[in-house]
């Protein structure tokens, strides 16, 4: 039997499962020194304000050297940070004020390329001899893995580009500025357990890894998921176990719920992954005004080990993906929420949370609280607890990466730099501009977007249940109501969800729980307790409540 | 009443009504028809005039009384108050009632209210007894405010009472209580007493209510658990405290109520109490005692024949729960005329450490021990009437204090009892 | 001469050799039925301890005074001695049931009564063993009612229930066991007894206090207006 101690540490070392997450790309959050660009000792300043919010993790987006030709994601030095955004001191001052706030820190880390920029890559295309040659994939034609989708349809032709230096060409899966490591190459693994290596000997507590489906190529295949990437996510993870253990790894796989429960291995690959279906199918029940999609997408999810979690969002950084989803189902959503064809972007649509909502308060509210009471671990995109808006006129999916709003006055808080010089123009117009809309009046406030989200961060963070515990749909006839039990141990939470619009009235069949009293959990008032009739609650338009079952 | 639960759904839908509140007094009843209404009168007055802003709720848990008992407390709902010009109400004034399983015992009663008091989030809660037919609306007041003010978690109350009125109090649970637990309170088993939401709680997150020994005494229970739990604790001064007529004065129910539970409570908490040594004050508002002196018409030789009674035919239980010595000298000073005899401090202090090590290692069926001491507290009570039959307020308090450091100093020889074999 | 003793030697020999040829079998049936029988007898053992310690048996009986009752006479916690008990009668039962495989005449129906007397014997002792307790446990529960209620004589009165409730326990112990046949009679002298038995225990239980008030009201001494406890304990 496991000791207390012991016990408590296995506990700690679950931490991921407790978590809410907080995404932010050290750019756009706070300006420290005036030059117009996010840096590490803003984000530190602003520790604060995440600490009030309640969440306790931080994902960072990447902040390496680079060109910055994908935001980041084609790194040219992985021991190091951008010089826009301080210098490693810099970091390791973040990093010591987020743990001492009790925040941990994840941070990206992009196994599969570099970019062409990279001195690795330099060397190896600079002959066809050189001894880094075989760290990239390289072929004198480009017809080998002909399987192999693309998948920036919009920019890319092909997965090979050719190298006018060494007159070969190379492999890329993104753009042709991000050439693909080579993982059949040792040498190669080693070197990136290193760079691992580094930045967890200075303290991070988990790498969110970019791109992991591709690490390797077979011919005839379609070059995805191949059980030797398998191998290769493994071993990583039995050195992480051993040498810093209760670090988490975060995988970043756009695949459906089946494809990707292999990345979980059995408790022995990823702590965490993404459940990309998830995220479209809120938004189309929504719109539906019909529990189905999700429902429906939660069956097909296959059990996880005890030990691994899944990562629920919203938003995030890129386009709202509509790979996982059928074209029916796409262009429904494309109809509905991105009737103006410059909001597409690939197969997503750009936009932020509040605007994909109409702005409509009751509809953000119901969705995060969806987002906070489904098995797994919250995700807030920066900005959306204060409901900033995008602009779809920046290129790429810019839009949805503007500074941080958090007052009235110059430059909204951001920066003290001009604002002609900042690295992306601020949000102006009178509903999202950060003159109405803003951390700070929102901080004045206790019905504010923030104030609530404070509130319903605190109240998930009170039930364990809903980071561990398993979940089980009702059915009430009303189809307009998703409803769902939360149980761990002797904890159990019901959530009832009106996606509708109207008012409605819905039967629940509670007789398992009969004898139990319903408490709210944000008003914590009693609800009459549960009896052999099936359980009647009315509901306003797009409510919600979470209700903690209690016997006394 | 649903399976498994202690709240009736009609209380249920009452608490419903009343939603959260800041103040809730609770007035557990059994059969005080004639008392009830008077004293949920002069709680109304208080809570209204000390406590107008405040979201405040009355709730009576009734045992099952045959003489009106609820009725009357339900009759004195807000309405009744309008013809009587000089009180403002700002809020709407709840008062429920409910009955609960379990017959007349105390811990039920208690273990309601709480639960009550948790449901409803009363971060403020008051137990007033009903027969307490002096109860004062400034009592209400004394023992709230330093709960809602002060945050304050156990509010105990000080009456001024007669020098001769508690001596079960005065001579057993207050000096061991000290000597034990190091904190100086008067009335560990008070029958009015404020107490915070957050100490309620704990208490009911503990599961005691299943103890036999928290049914009977859940007032000890629940002050013993406040000071080992290091909650903040103050004391109130109120007043007399009228002694409702034909007071209910059984001793053994007494000793159940108090002795028992302190007994009890050691099981869980000698390694925490064997460590501390010095005792201390509990903050006090008001006086610190008072007591009155007028003359009182004691049959003390009455309380001598029991005592001697007791010693003699006690002895074969007696002899397992004493050790030899103790025993002999008990036997001792029984055989000294009426007039000579003094059951000293120190035997006194010896006998219940002895007792209490005892009921430890149960020699013999607990609830026996408890009820086996009754004639030696006889003894030790006739001692101090006659010890203190012309003393001043200031001598009987110096005496009883002597007595409070002779239970200090003797905690050695307690632990010493406990962990040897007899 | 020879010849004959030489014959009823090797006669002898071989039935000494068939007897033993035909012995042994049983022998070694009889030994692995013993061997078998300590197992099970172990493995039921194990679980009466686990239950009874499931059940928190111990505190029970230490509860009801039982436990003193026990270290008294030096024997080990209640759960110990029962699941001990459990251990040696089901193993006993089976070295009886391989004696019995040995074939020797006389000794079969002799075991066999004493399956048929087990689960009476067992009777027996679960009576006897709960009658002492609660001979000792309602004496003393009387006693200090007794005693607090100032009662005249309550030694007396308590050795009288605690004789009562003996005798009672030993009969039916008796006649559970079977022997001694006459003791029923002995019983039905003694229902005077058991009645007696019947109103000390619910005076002594069910009721104490309304039996302390009742009896106080019946014998107590008339000079009401000099009780003591005009003062309140609390």
């Amino acid at each position: 039997m496991a000791t207390p101690h012991a016990s408590l540490k296995l506990q700690e070392s679950l931490w991921y499962k407790d978590a809410v997450i907080y995404q932010v790309h050290v750019r756009t959050f706070y300006d420290s020194n005036g030059d117009g660009i996010g840096d590490f000792r803003g984000l530190a300043q602003k520790l604060d304000y995440l600490q009030e919010l309640g969440i306790n993790a931080i994902w960072l987006m990447p902040f390496f050297p680079s060109p910055l030709r994908d935001d980041g994601y084609d790194i040219a030095d992985y021991f190091s940070v951008h010089p826009s955004y301080g210098n490693l001191e810099d970091f390791k001052l973040f990093l010591d004020a987020a743990h001492q706030r009790g925040i941990r820190v994840i941070i990206e880390m992009v196994l599969n390329h570099t970019s062409d920029q990279h001195p690795w890559f330099q060397e190896s295309r600079s002959s066809r001899t050189n001894p880094k040659r075989d760290w990239y994939v390289w072929s004198e034609t480009d017809d080998r893995y002909r399987d192999t989708r693309i998948i920036f349809v919009d920019t890319e032709m092909s997965n090979w580009a050719w190298d006018p230096i060494s007159k070969e060409y190379y492999w890329h899966r993104f753009f042709s500025h991000q050439p693909d490591l080579n993982y059949d190459n040792p040498v190669v693994r080693e070197q990136m357990w290193g760079v691992m290596k580094f930045w967890l000997e200075m303290g991070v507590d988990g790498f969110r890894l970019d791109a992991v489906p591709y690490l390797l190529e077979r011919e005839g295949t379609n070059c995805e998921n191949l059980p030797e990437t398998h191998d290769v996510l493994k071993e990583i993870r039995a050195r992480l176990d051993k040498e810093y253990p209760g670090r988490v790894l975060l995988a970043e796989a756009n695949q459906w719920p089946a494809d990707l429960r292999p990345y979980f291995g059995n408790g022995d690959e990823f702590h965490m992954a993404f459940h990309f279906p998830l995220m479209p199918r809120m938004f189309m029940g929504l719109k539906l005004e019909d529990r189905k999609p999700i429902t429906e997408i939660l069956q097909q999810t296959p059990a996880i080990p005890e030990n691994c979690q899944w990562s629920l969002f919203l938003r995030n950084h890129d386009e709202l993906t509509l790979e996982m989803v059928t074209d029916m189902e796409r262009d429904y959503m494309y109809d509905e929420y991105a009737k103006d064809k410059s909001m597409r972007i690939n197969l997503g649509i750009r936009r932020r949370l509040a605007p994909l909502l109409d702005n409509d308060r009751r509809r953000i509210e119901l969705m995060n609280g969806m987002l906070m009471s489904m098995p797994g671990t919250p995700i807030i995109y920066y900005g959306d607890e204060i409901g900033m808006g995008d602009n779809v006129n920046l290129g790429d999916r810019n839009g949805v990466r503007t500074p941080m709003q958090w007052d009235g006055g110059w430059n909204g808080g951001f920066s003290a730099a001009d604002p002609e010089s900042l690295y992306s123009p601020l949000m102006l117009n009178p509903v999202y501009g950060f003159q109405a809309l803003n951390v700070q009046s929102q901080k004045r406030f206790d019905h504010s977007l923030l104030s609530w989200m404070k509130r319903i961060i605190r109240v998930r963070k009170s039930a364990p249940v809903f980071g561990r515990g398993t979940i089980e749909f009702l059915y009430p006839a009303n189809h307009r109501v998703l409803a769902y039990v939360r149980q761990l141990g002797k904890e159990t939470v019901l959530v009832v969800n009106n996606l509708s619009s109207a008012a409605q009235a819905v039967e629940l069949d509670l007789k398992r729980f009969k004898g139990n009293i319903l408490i709210e959990m944000f008003g914590k008032n009693i609800f009459p307790r549960i009896g052999d009739l099936p359980y009647l609650l009315t509901m306003g338009p797009y409510q919600f409540y979470w209700f903690r079952l209690r016997k006394i | 009443m649903p399976e498994g639960s202690i709240l009736t759904d009609d209380f249920l839908r009452e608490l419903m009504n009343v939603g959260e509140v800041d103040i809730l007094v609770g007035v557990p009843t059994f059969n005080d028809g004639k008392t009830v209404g008077q004293v949920v009168q002069a709680v109304r007055a208080g809570l209204l005039k000390y406590f107008p802003r405040q979201r405040t709720v009355i709730i009576n848990v009734d045992g099952g009384s045959r003489d009106g008992t609820q009725e009357i407390v339900r009759a004195a709902s807000i309405s009744d108050l309008r013809h009587v010009s000089n009180v403002n109400t700002l809020r709407t004034l709840h008062s429920i009632s409910t009955r609960y399983e379990g017959g007349t015992s105390p811990g039920s009663a208690l273990h309601t209210v709480f639960a009550a008091a948790d449901l409803l989030r009363a971060g403020n809660c008051a137990i007033v007894s009903p027969d307490s037919t002096s109860l004062e609306p400034e009592w209400i007041e004394r023992l709230l405010r330093p709960v809602v003010r002060d945050n304050v978690d156990l509010v105990t109350p000080i009456y001024r009472r007669h020098k001769f009125d508690g001596l079960l109090v005065s001579n057993l649970v207050y000096p061991m209580t000290r000597a034990l637990y190091c904190k100086r309170v008067r009335e560990p088993h008070p029958s009015e007493f404020a107490f915070s939401g957050r100490l309620a709680a704990h208490f009911l997150e503990q599961d005691l209510w299943e103890q036999e020994a928290c049914q009977m005494g859940a007032e000890t229970c629940l002050t013993l658990s406040a000071i080992n739990g290091g909650f903040r604790l103050a004391q109130s001064f109120l007043g007399s405290r009228a002694r409702p007529e034909q007071a209910p004065s059984d001793l053994i129910r007494a000793l159940r109520q108090t002795v028992g539970v302190l007994f009890w409570s050691l099981e869980a908490n000698v390694p925490s109490c064997s460590a501390a040594t010095e005792s201390e004050a509990v903050p006090t508002i008001g006086a610190e005692h008072e007591v009155t002196l007028e003359p009182l018409r004691i049959n003390r030789k009455r309380l001598h024949q029991m005592f001697v009674h007791g010693v003699a035919e006690l002895e074969p239980i007696l002899r397992s729960i004493l050790s030899e010595g103790t025993l002999a000298e008990l036997r001792q000073i029984a055989t000294v005329p009426e007039d000579d005899f003094r059951y000293s401090d120190e035997l006194w202090v010896r006998s219940v450490y002895e007792f209490a090590a005892s009921y430890h290692k149960a020699v013999i069926s607990r609830d026996h021990i408890v009820q086996a001491l009754a004639p030696l507290y006889r003894g030790k009570a006739y001692t101090f009437l006659g010890q203190n039959r012309d003393a001043s307020a200031n001598q009987v308090e110096a005496n009883v204090e002597q007595l409070c450091l002779t239970f200090e100093r003797a905690k050695p020889y307690l632990l010493e009892m406990w962990n040897g074999r007899k | 001469m020879w010849e004959r003793f030489v014959n009823e030697l090797s006669t002898t020999m071989q039935e000494i050799a068939g007897s033993i040829g035909q012995f042994l079998p049983r022998l070694m049936v009889m030994l692995l039925v013993v061997v078998i029988g300590w197992l099970i007898a172990y493995v039921l053992k194990s679980i009466v301890r686990s239950i009874l310690r499931f059940a928190k048996f111990d505190r029970i009986s230490q509860d009801a005074g039982a436990a003193q009752f026990l270290k008294n006479a030096a024997l080990p916690s209640s759960t110990e001695l029962l699941s001990r008990f459990v251990f040696w009668v089901a193993w006993v039962g089976f070295m009886l049931a391989g004696i019995n495989f040995l074939g020797i005449a006389g000794l079969e129906e002799q075991i066999s009564n004493f399956f048929v007397f087990l689960p009476r014997l067992f009777v027996a002792l679960f009576v006897l063993f709960f009658g002492l307790w609660a001979a000792s446990f309602f004496s003393r529960a009387v006693l200090l009612a007794a005693v607090n209620a100032d009662l005249p004589s309550p030694r007396l009165i308590s050795f009288t229930i605690q004789t009562l409730i003996i005798l009672f326990t030993i009969s039916m112990a008796c006649e559970a066991v079977g022997i001694a046949h006459r003791t029923v009679l002995v019983a039905f002298a003694l229902i005077l007894g058991a009645l007696m038995l019947g109103l000390a225990i619910a005076f002594g239980l069910g009721g104490q206090d309304l039996a302390r008030r009742y009896l106080e009201r019946r014998l107590q001494h008339p000079k009401k207006e000099e009780r003591e406890d005009e003062l309140s304990p609390l």
